[in-house]
C-alpha cells in the first residue's frame, strides 16, 4: 500500500535514487559480453588433435563424373580440397570447381529443409505421401512413374535405378545433361556402331590436332588433359622437346589459347577442314573446296601427322554434327592415335531423353515425376515446353542442393546433401570407380539421393553408407570386405575399376553433302567459371575472372572486330540475338580471336531462383537452344540461323583486366620463343647482374622462391580459387569489382601474343614476386611491411594503417587493399553468415577492413613443414612445402622450394636458359621469377627476326 | 562600386613606389581596419556567404563521418590506383598554405614592403589551409584511428615509426610548418590585438582581446623583442616553407614508379605551391577589398605584385613540365616514355590540357599590365590556376597508378560521390573558418601598414 502511494504521489528521492543505481548496474550488466559456454570433448575422437588437420580422400561430382580429391579439415570442418594423385581425373591437382566446393558447402542459401507447396514440411511427411503415391500406383500397375536425373555414372545410383526398374516395370529414368554432347555420342555410333568413350591420351602425343573441341577447357577431364600435355610441353634445356598443337576453332577457348597454331573459323568450315584431312588420308569424301589459308594449315597438319603415326590426335568438339565426328574417329584409326575407348557407364538400358519425357507428360503417361539434381526448369529449351508439360504430372518432386527453378514447379522439394556430406561413389571420366565419404555431419536436414531411391524403392529407410557399401560387396573379392573398403577409401579410388579398353575398327560414314554455311552462327561453350549453371550461387567461382576475357559477374556475347564493324557494334553495347524466334538481349564483347561470322556466349547465366548470389546474373543463353531435332545426333552447341539486332542499351560487366597487349618493353614482361630461338639462349648466369647503391640481404636460409613455367600455364584458374580459398580471401561483388577492386592475391595475367606469335595468348600468374629489394618496405611509415628471416616479404596486418603506399610502389600490383570489411562485417550479399565463418582456414588471419595484404608464399604451410621438421630435428626436405597454388596446377607450372638448396628442383629452374625476372630492369630482385613461353610452331611460321 | 582598379599613380602625387594614400592617417589606418569589426555589424552579404560556408562545413563533417564509418570503400580508390582524392587534395591545401608564410616572411626578408596590407590574412589563409591539409592523410588512411602510429611514442609494442618512409617525413613536415605558422601569425598580431582591446567598446570584448593581446603595452623594449623575435621566425620560416612542399614532392619522387621518380619534383612542387597560394590570396584579397572596402589599403599595386609572381611562376611550371616530358624520352625507358605519352593521349588527357590550359596559358596574359591591373582578369587567372593546380595533383596521381610498367594493371578512377563531396566540402570549411577570422581578428596587419605609411612618408 505504501508502495502504491510513493508511485502515486510520483517517485521519492530516495526511490530515484535507488532506480538510478539500479540502472546504472542494469546497463553495465547489458554491456558486458554475452556468456558462451565453451565445452570441452569428454571423450576425445581418435585422431583428433585440436590444431592438427586431416585430410580425408574423397571424389567430387562435375556432370556426373568424378574427380578425385583429398580434402582437409579441421576439428571436422572441411576447408580445403586438393587433389588425389591416386586418381585419374586429379592426377594431384584440382579444377576451379573442386577448389570451390567448400563454398558450396557451406553456402548459407542452399536448400536447409523439405518444403511442400512452398511450406516447410518434414521428411517423414514426404516419405509417407510418397509411399500412398506409389501404393495406388501400384495397384494401377505403376506406369506412371519417371525419372528424372542429370548425367549418372555412379554404380550405386545406376544400381539402385536398375533396382527400380526391376520392381516397377513400366518405370522409366530419363537423364537431362544439360552440356550433352550429343553429335559426339551417336558419331560414336556412326563410326563404331556403338556409344562409345573416346579418352585421348596427351602423354603419348606429339602432334594433337583440334577441330573446335576445347579438351584443356572446364569439364570432367580438364585435369588429365592438362597434365598429359604438360609432360609433353616441359621444355628444359636437357630435353628441348614440345608437343604441337594446332586449333581450328570458332570461338576463343582455352584450347585455342594453348595452341601453336590457331586459326579461327565458323562451324561449318571447320567440318569442311575435318572432311579436307580425312580425304587426304584417303577417305572418300566430297570435296570440301578449302580457302587458300584453310589449305596451307590442312597441308601443315597433314605432313605433321604422317610422321608420326602413333603419336597423332585428332579431335573433334561439340559444334560438329555427327559424321564429322565419326570421320575424326576413322582419322584417328587410320593414325594409329593414343585414344582409349571403352563403353559408358551405364545399367544395361539407356535412359530416356528429356524430350521423352516431356512427350509422355503431355500424352498424360507420366503421373508421378521424381526430379534428382537436374534443373531442366532453366536449362531445358524454351520450345520444349518442359515446365507447362510437368505441371501436367500429378506428383512431382524435386531433390536438389537448392530450391532452384525447378523446385519452384514442383510440389515437393527435398534438399540434397553436399558431396562432401554424404556416401556415393562416382566413376571418373576414364571410367574408373572411387568411393565419396562425407566429411562433416549434413548441416541442416538434408538427404542423398540414395536414400531417396531408397524408399521410392520400397525396402524401408536406409542410410546410404549402407547403400553404398551394398554395391561394392562383391568387389573384395576373396579379401575381408572391410579390409578391401578401408583400402578403397583410403586411397580414394577403387583399384582395377576402370573399364576394359575395346579397339574396334572405326567406318568412315558416308556423307554426300558437307554442312551447309549458315552464318552468321551461334556457338555456346559452358562458362570457364560457373560452368553448366549449378555453381551459380559459388562467389568465388563468380568473382573468378574468365581466363580470356577477365570478366566476372555476368556473360557477354563475343563477335569478331570484322563483324563489329560490319554491325557498327561497340564495346558493350546490347545485342538482341535470336534464334528460331526466341531471343536474349546480352552485352557484346568485341574479340580480334572471334572467327568472322560467329557469335558465341557461355551457359549457365541468367538463373532466377539461384541464391542471394546468383540471381539476376547474366543472361541465360540456354533460351536459345533449339528443341531436340527430329533427327538424334545434331550439335545443339552451334545454332543457325542467327539474327543479330542492337537495342541502343550499354550495359558492361566489370572485368579485372583492361588492356590485353604487351606495349613498351614485352621483353621485361613476357617472354615468348619459338624452340628453335630456345635453342639458341644464353644461360641466365650470362646476363650482366645490375648493382645496387643500397647492400641488398638476402636473408638466412632456406631462402624461398618460386618459378612459374608460363609455357605450361593453360589458364585454367585452379591456382587462383585454391589461393582463395587456403588464404580467406573474401569476395568483393560485381560493384565492387566494377570500381577496380578485387582481392585475389594471385591473378593471371593474359596477353594476346599476337598473329606473329601463332595467335596464341600468354598467360602470367602473378603472385607477390618477395622481392629481395622489396619497393614496398622502405615506403611504409609504420614497417608493416617487412622482410623476415627466410626472405619472404611480409605484411604485418595488425601493423597496417592503411596508407596505401606500398601498393603505389609496388611495379606488379599485386598488393590487396581492403576498402572495406569484405571479410569482417561488410560482407557481400549473404557470405556474412554465421555458418560462412566454417570455412575460414584457422592458419590465416581473417584481415580487417583498412588493411593491406597480399601473397605470403602460403607461409602458413612453410610454418607447418617447419614445425614438422623441427620436431625431428631435420631440414625442410625439397618438396615439403608445397603452396595452395602449386598444389593446384594440373600442369606443374608453379614450383616452389628452398633456393639456397643447389639440388632443389627451383634451383635447377633457375638456371634453365629461358629464365627470367619480371621487370628485372627494376632490380627488385624477385624470388618469384618466370620461365618464358616456348612455343613449337615448327617449320611453317616465318622465324622472327 | 567599380572593379577596376585605379590605374597606378592615378592620384599622380604619390611616387611610384608608394602603395598607400598619403593622406592616411594612423587613425585612418586603425578605424579602415578595426571599425568593421569593432563598431558595424556583419553586413548580409558575409551573412549570405556564412551560410554557404556553413553548409560546406557541414558537408565536410558529414562525408568525414561516412568515411570514418563506412570505410573509405566509398570513395573510387581501386586496387592499383590506391590514392585519389584525399592524397591530391592534401597536395593542394599545402600548396595554398604555402603562400601565406612565404609573403610574411620571404618578402619580410627580401623587404618587399607591398606585404604589409596582404600577409595577415595570407598567414590566416595558410593556417586554415595547413589545419585542412593535415586532415586528409588521415581521411585517407585504412584504419584512421591508428595515424599517430606515425609518431615515435614510446609503446609497450617497442614499435617505431619507419623513418625511410616519405610519409613520416610528411607527417613531421606538415606538423612543424602547422605549429610554426601558428606561431608566427599569433605572434605578429599581438601589437593589433592589443589595438582591438584598446578600441572595443563591449566588456566583452574588451577581456577577450585584453588577453589575447598577451599584455602588450606597446613599449620600446617589448617593439624591440618583438622585431627581433618576428625577424628571426622569418628567418626560420623560409627554410620550412620549402622543405614542407618538397618533401610533399618526396612522397612521390622517393618511389620507383614512372612518372613518380623524378629529381626535379621537390623545387618544382615548392614553385607549384607558390602558385596556387598566391592565386588564392588574389582572390581572399579582392574578396576582403569588396568586402570591408579596403580599396585603400589593398591597392593595384599590390595585385600587380602579385600578377607578376602568379606569372613568374606559370613561367617556372611551364618549364618544370618540358623538363618533365623531355626527361621522359631522354630517359630512354619505354615505362617513362610511355607515361608522358598517356599524359597526352591516354584516359585523362582532356584533364590533362584543361591542366596545361589553366597553369600554362591562361596566366600568360598576364603579360599585359592592363590586364594584370584589373581585378576580374586577375581573379579569372586565379580560379584557372586553383583548377589547373588541383588538376595536376590529381594527374599525378592518376596518369601513375593507372598506368604502372604492367600493361595488365592498367586501371582507371572513377569518381564517387563521396570523392566529390570531400573535394568540394573543404572549400566550404575553409570559407567557414576564414570568414569568422575576418569578422573576428584584424586581417590586415595595422602596425605594419602604419609602420609603412611613415616609411613612405619619410622617405
Amino acid at each position: 500500500m505504501k508502495q502504491e502511494e510513493t508511485i502515486d504521489k510520483g517517485v521519492s528521492r530516495r526511490a530515484a535514487l535507488k532506480l538510478l543505481g539500479a540502472q546504472i548496474g542494469l546497463a553495465a550488466a547489458g554491456c558486458s559480453k554475452p556468456s558462451e559456454e565453451i565445452v570441452p570433448y569428454v571423450r576425445m575422437p581418435e585422431r583428433l588433435v585440436p590444431g592438427m588437420p586431416l585430410r580425408f580422400a574423397t571424389t567430387l561430382p562435375l556432370s556426373g563424373f568424378g574427380r578425385g580429391v583429398m580434402c582437409t579439415s579441421v576439428e571436422g570442418r572441411p576447408i580445403k580440397i586438393e587433389g588425389n594423385p591416386l586418381h585419374p581425373a586429379s592426377l594431384g591437382a584440382t579444377d576451379v570447381f573442386a577448389e570451390a566446393a567448400v563454398l558450396s558447402l557451406y553456402d548459407p542459401d542452399r536448400s536447409q529443409v523439405v518444403r511442400h507447396a512452398g511450406e516447410i514440411s518434414t521428411w517423414e511427411a514426404f516419405a509417407a505421401e510418397l509411399s500412398a503415391v506409389i501404393g495406388n500406383s501400384a495397384t494401377r500397375g505403376v506406369d506412371g512413374l519417371r525419372l528424372l536425373t542429370g548425367p549418372i555414372t555412379s554404380p550405386t545410383l545406376l544400381r539402385q535405378i536398375g533396382s527400380l526398374r526391376n520392381r516397377y516395370p513400366k518405370f522409366v529414368w530419363h537423364v537431362h545433361d544439360p552440356l550433352e554432347n550429343g553429335a559426339a555420342r551417336d558419331g560414336a555410333v556412326l563410326a563404331f556402331e556403338r556409344p562409345l568413350l573416346s579418352v585421348p591420351q596427351f602423354r603419348a602425343s606429339d602432334i594433337i590436332v583440334s577441330f573446335d573441341a576445347d579438351p584443356l577447357g572446364p569439364g570432367v577431364s580438364q585435369i588429365a588433359n592438362a597434365r598429359g600435355l604438360s609432360a609433353r610441353r616441359r621444355v628444359r634445356k636437357s630435353s628441348p622437346t614440345s608437343a604441337r598443337l594446332y586449333v581450328i576453332e570458332a570461338s576463343p577457348s582455352l584450347t585455342g589459347a594453348n595452341a601453336d597454331h590457331r586459326l579461327a573459323l565458323p562451324p561449318d568450315r571447320i567440318a569442311a577442314l575435318v572432311v579436307g584431312l580425312g580425304r587426304q588420308l584417303g577417305a572418300d569424301l566430297p570435296d570440301p573446296h578449302l580457302a587458300e589459308a584453310e589449305a596451307t594449315l590442312l597441308e601443315a597438319i597433314h605432313r605433321d601427322l604422317a610422321p608420326h603415326a602413333g603419336r597423332g590426335i585428332v579431335l573433334v568438339g561439340p559444334t560438329q554434327p555427327a559424321e564429322i565426328h565419326a570421320i575424326a574417329h576413322w582419322i584417328n584409326g587410320q593414325i594409329r592415335a593414343p585414344v582409349d575407348l571403352f563403353e559408358p557407364p551405364g545399367n544395361g538400358v539407356p535412359p530416356g531423353t528429356l524430350s521423352d519425357l516431356v512427350r509422355d507428360l503431355e500424352a498424360g503417361k507420366a503421373e508421378s515425376v521424381v526430379i534428382i539434381d537436374c534443373n531442366p526448369a532453366h536449362e531445358a529449351p524454351p520450345a520444349l515446353g518442359f515446365a507447362s508439360a510437368l505441371r501436367r504430372s500429378k506428383f512431382r518432386v524435386h531433390v536438389g542442393s537448392y530450391a532452384d527453378e525447378t523446385a519452384a514447379i514442383c510440389d515437393w522439394h527435398i534438399p540434397q546433401s553436399h558431396a562432401l556430406e554424404s556416401w556415393s561413389d562416382l566413376r571418373a571420366f576414364d571410367g574408373t570407380a572411387s568411393l565419396v565419404q562425407p566429411l562433416i555431419a549434413p548441416l541442416y536436414a538434408t538427404h542423398s539421393s540414395h536414400e531417396l531411391l531408397a524408399i521410392l524403392d520400397q525396402r524401408g529407410e536406409k542410410s546410404d553408407y549402407e547403400i553404398v557399401r551394398d554395391s561394392w560387396r562383391g568387389n573384395a573379392g576373396s579379401q575381408d570386405f572391410e579390409a578391401w573398403w578401408r583400402r578403397a577409401l583410403h586411397d580414394g579410388v577403387i583399384a582395377g575399376s576402370a573399364p576394359a579398353k575395346v579397339t574396334p575398327s572405326p567406318k568412315v560414314p558416308s556423307i554426300t553433302t558437307l554442312p551447309a554455311s549458315t552464318r552468321p552462327s551461334l556457338v555456346l561453350r559452358p562458362d570457364p567459371s560457373i560452368f553448366d549453371g549449378a555453381f551459380a550461387n559459388n562467389a568465388w567461382l563468380q568473382e573468378l575472372p574468365k581466363p580470356l576475357t577477365k570478366e566476372v559477374w555476368g556473360n557477354t556475347v563475343a563477335l569478331s572486330t570484322a563483324d563489329a564493324e560490319r554491325l557498327g557494334v561497340a564495346e558493350g553495347e546490347v545485342l538482341r540475338l535470336t534464334v528460331d524466334g526466341q531471343f536474349i538481349e546480352v552485352p557484346a564483347r568485341i574479340d580480334s580471336r572471334q572467327a568472322s561470322g560467329v557469335f558465341s556466349t557461355t551457359l549457365g547465366y541468367g538463373r532466377k531462383a539461384a541464391g542471394r548470389i546468383g540471381d539476376g546474373l547474366g543472361v541465360n543463353a540456354y533460351a536459345l537452344r533449339s528443341a531436340p531435332r527430329a533427327r538424334r545426333g545434331e550439335a545443339n552447341w552451334a545454332m543457325a540461323p542467327l539474327t543479330v539486332s542492337k537495342t541502343g542499351e550499354r550495359r558492361f560487366v566489370p572485368s579485372t583486366q583492361h588492356q590485353f597487349t604487351l606495349d613498351g618493353e614485352p621483353q621485361e614482361v613476357f617472354r615468348s620463343y619459338t624452340l628453335p630461338e630456345f635453342l639458341g639462349l644464353r644461360s641466365p648466369s650470362d646476363e650482366p647482374r645490375l648493382e645496387s647503391f643500397f647492400p641488398v640481404s638476402e636473408g638466412g636460409e632456406p631462402r624461398w622462391g618460386m618459378v612459374i613455367d608460363t609455357s605450361l600455364c593453360i589458364g585454367c584458374n585452379a591456382c587462383v580459387v585454391a589461393c582463395q580459398v587456403e588464404n580467406n580471401s573474401p569476395v568483393v561483388g560485381p560493384e565492387e569489382i566494377a570500381l577496380g577492386r578485387g582481392m585475389h592475391w594471385l591473378r593471371v595475367d593474359s596477353y594476346e601474343l599476337g598473329r606473329d606469335s601463332g595467335d596464341r595468348i600468354g598467360f602470367q600468374p602473378v603472385p607477390c614476386m618477395h622481392c629481395e629489394a622489396a619497393p614496398c618496405e622502405p615506403v611504409c611509415p609504420v614497417e608493416a611491411s617487412v622482410h623476415d628471416s627466410e626472405g619472404l616479404n611480409v605484411q604485418v596486418y595488425n601493423r597496417c594503417i592503411g596508407t596505401r603506399f606500398c601498393q603505389a610502389n609496388c611495379p606488379y600490383k599485386v598488393r590487396r587493399f581492403n576498402y572495406f570489411g569484405y571479410a569482417d562485417g561488410q560482407e557481400y550479399a549473404g557470405l556474412g553468415g554465421e555458418v560462412m565463418r566454417l570455412h575460414n582456414n584457422p592458419d590465416v588471419t581473417v584481415r580487417a577492413r583498412g588493411v593491406m595484404e597480399k601473397c605470403t608464399f602460403c607461409v602458413q604451410r612453410i610454418s607447418r613443414a617447419r614445425r614438422n621438421a623441427e620436431k625431428v630435428h631435420r631440414g625442410i626436405a625439397d618438396g615439403e612445402v608445397v603452396t595452395a597454388c602449386q598444389a593446384s596446377c594440373p600442369t606443374s607450372a608453379i614450383s616452389f622450394g628452398d633456393l639456397s638448396e643447389p639440388q632443389a628442383a627451383v634451383s635447377a629452374l633457375r638456371k634453365e636458359p629461358h629464365h627470367y625476372e619480371l621487370l628485372g630492369h627494376l632490380n627488385t630482385k624477385p624470388r618469384t621469377t618466370y620461365l618464358a613461353q616456348i612455343r613449337n610452331p615448327g617449320e611453317t611460321t616465318k622465324a622472327k627476326p | 562600386m567599380s572593379l577596376t582598379l585605379p590605374a597606378r599613380n592615378a592620384s599622380g602625387s604619390s611616387r611610384a613606389h608608394s602603395l598607400l594614400p598619403a593622406t592616411m592617417t594612423d587613425q585612418a589606418i586603425t578605424g579602415a581596419i578595426a571599425d568593421p569589426l569593432l563598431r558595424r555589424g556583419a553586413g548580409r552579404g558575409w551573412w549570405i556567404a556564412f551560410a554557404f560556408a556553413l553548409l560546406g562545413a557541414f558537408a565536410m563533417v558529414a562525408t568525414m563521418a561516412l568515411v570514418f564509418m563506412r570505410g573509405i570503400g566509398v570513395l573510387g580508390n581501386n586496387k592499383n590506383v590506391v590514392w585519389g582524392v584525399p592524397i591530391a587534395n592534401y597536395v593542394w591545401w599545402i600548396g595554398i598554405g604555402n603562400a601565406g608564410t612565404l609573403i610574411s616572411a620571404l618578402l619580410l626578408l627580401t623587404r618587399q614592403d607591398w606585404r604589409a596590407s596582404i600577409n595577415r590574412f595570407a598567414e590566416t589563409m595558410t593556417l586554415f589551409a595547413v589545419a585542412i591539409a593535415g586532415l586528409f592523410p588521415i581521411l585517407h588512411l585504412g584504419r584512421p584511428q591508428y595515424f599517430y602510429w606515425l609518431f615515435p611514442y614510446p609503446n609497450s609494442m617497442t614499435l617505431w615509426p619507419q623513418w625511410r618512409s616519405a610519409l613520416v617525413w610528411d607527417f613531421w613536415a606538415i606538423l612543424s610548418y602547422l605549429l610554426f605558422s601558428i606561431v608566427f601569425w599569433y605572434a605578429g598580431m599581438l601589437p593589433d590585438l592589443a589595438t582591438f582591446r584598446d578600441r572595443a567598446e563591449s566588456r566583452r570584448a574588451q577581456l577577450v582581446y585584453g588577453a589575447l593581446a598577451l599584455g602588450w603595452r606597446g613599449s620600446a623594449s617589448q617593439w624591440r623583442a618583438h622585431r627581433m623575435f618576428y625577424t628571426t621566425m622569418a628567418a626560420l620560416a623560409v627554410p620550412l616553407v620549402c622543405s614542407v612542399h618538397s618533401i610533399v614532392g618526396l612522397d612521390f619522387a622517393a618511389s620507383l614508379m614512372p612518372g613518380w621518380q623524378e629529381t626535379i619534383f621537390p623545387p618544382y612542387f615548392v614553385v607549384g605551391a607558390m602558385f596556387s597560394g598566391f592565386a588564392m590570396v588574389v582572390i581572399l584579397a579582392a574578396a576582403l577589398r569588396q568586402g570591408f572596402r579596403y580599396e585603400a589599403l589593398l591597392t593595384p599595386r599590390h595585385f600587380e605584385a602579385m600578377a607578376i609572381i602568379i606569372l613568374a611562376s606559370s613561367l617556372i611550371m611551364t618549364l618544370s613540365y618540358a623538363t618533365e616530358w623531355f626527361n621522359g624520352w631522354y630517359s630512354g625507358k619505354s615505362a617513362e616514355r610511355g607515361e608522358v605519352a598517356f599524359s597526352f593521349t591516354g584516359t585523362y588527357a582532356l584533364l590533362f590540357y584543361a591542366q596545361l590550359l589553366c597553369n600554362c596559358l591562361l596566366p600568360q596574359i598576364l603579360w599585359w599590365p592592363t590586364l594584370r591591373r584589373r581585378l576580374i582578369p586577375l581573379v579569372l587567372v586565379s580560379f584557372g590556376v586553383l583548377v589547373g593546380m588541383w588538376l595536376e595533383r590529381i594527374l599525378i596521381i592518376w596518369n601513375t597508378l593507372s598506368r604502372g610498367y604492367l600493361a595488365s594493371a592498367r586501371q582507371t578512377f572513377h569518381m564517387t560521390g563521396a570523392d566529390w563531396s570531400l573535394l568540394l566540402s573543404p572549400l566550404g570549411l575553409f570559407a567557414f573558418l576564414f570568414l569568422i577570422s575576418v569578422r573576428v581578428l584584424p586581417s590586415i596587419s595595422m602596425h605594419e601598414v602604419k609602420e609603412l605609411r611613415h616609411e613612405e612618408a619619410q622617405s
